[in-house]
């Protein structure tokens, strides 16, 4: 699978990347936030 | 079995089943999907920016009906008006990601297609209305302490399912900047190639399915939040009875 193509100069090529990136951070991000909040929770709650 | 010990595995065979279609789905936008004619590859967007732009006006509705549902119960069943309430606040987060990303996405493309970051076009300020009633909604919980805050909340959130189908219809209603409908538009000669069909399919897919997930953690922890200040509650008035004696 190459994606070099992905990987240049242009600002197509830059604006393309930025959307794949930014989609994953984003909602990577607020599911690691909630699943770390939420495991934290259910260790407190362990006798 | 306790409920914790079956809902635990079966949400990370449902976490492992959503990154498995994400990835693929990405693959089949990336590589197996034509390069477009006119735009080239960064038409690529549209397969991450449509599915989370559509997302973004389903998860509202959750939102809605889990705050008509707050509004119903909240005299009649207290327990089911704080699960429909932890649905609520879990759903209107959720639509504030998929929105974020939706306008981000739509602004990064644009720069590219129009040759601006923005323009006060009937679906983008739509869109952004949607957004800052969702900003509204999350600051009113988090900085609100009438008592009142999700009565309140409810209520905002039936002016966001109001904002719903304007942001729906504003590409049929008025002709902007923003294209015009690519699926369901009545025209057959109208949106995109058939071919690009599969990887958007495939990524309306794997978003929701990661919806679902977001939805279903934050449920949760909203119930276990809701379960320790009733629990706090309940020991300060245990307190105060012991004190009182």
């Amino acid at each position: 699978m190459k994606l070099s193509w992905m990987f240049g100069p242009t600002m197509e090529q830059r604006h393309l990347l930025y959307v794949y990136v930014l989609v994953w951070v984003v909602q990577g991000g607020y599911a690691a936030w909630i699943g770390w909040q939420l495991w934290r929770a259910r260790r407190q709650e362990r006798p | 079995m306790g409920r914790s010990r079956i809902l635990g595995p079966l949400a990370a065979a449902w976490f492992l089943l959503t990154l498995a279609a994400i990835v693929i789905a990405t693959r089949m936008a990336l590589v197996d999907a034509p390069t477009d004619a006119l735009q080239g590859n960064v038409f690529r967007i549209f397969f991450y920016h449509v599915p989370h732009s559509m997302l973004s006006l389903v998860w509202p509705y959750v939102n809605l009906a889990a705050s008509v549902g707050f509004l119903y119960w909240r005299r009649r069943d207290p327990l089911m008006a704080l699960n429909a309430d932890a649905l609520a606040i879990a759903s209107a987060e959720v639509t504030l990601v998929y929105a974020t990303i939706c306008l981000a996405t739509g602004m990064l493309w644009g720069r590219v297609e129009w040759g601006i970051w923005w323009t006060w076009d009937a679906r983008l300020t739509s869109m952004l209305l949607l957004w800052l009633l969702y900003v509204s909604y999350m600051m009113l919980r988090k900085l609100s302490a009438t008592g009142q805050t999700q009565t309140l909340a409810a209520v905002l959130s039936i002016f966001a399912g109001i904002d719903v189908p304007i942001v729906y219809m504003s590409i049929r209603w008025w002709r902007t900047q923003h294209p015009a409908p690519v699926f369901m538009s009545g025209d057959p000669d109208a949106g995109v190639d058939k071919s690009y069909y599969p990887a958007w399919e495939a990524n309306i897919i794997a978003w929701a399915m990661w919806g679902l997930l977001l939805l279903g953690i934050r449920y949760a922890l909203e119930r276990r939040r809701q379960e320790r200040e009733q629990d706090a509650a309940l020991k300060a008035i245990e307190d105060s009875l012991e004190f009182t004696r």
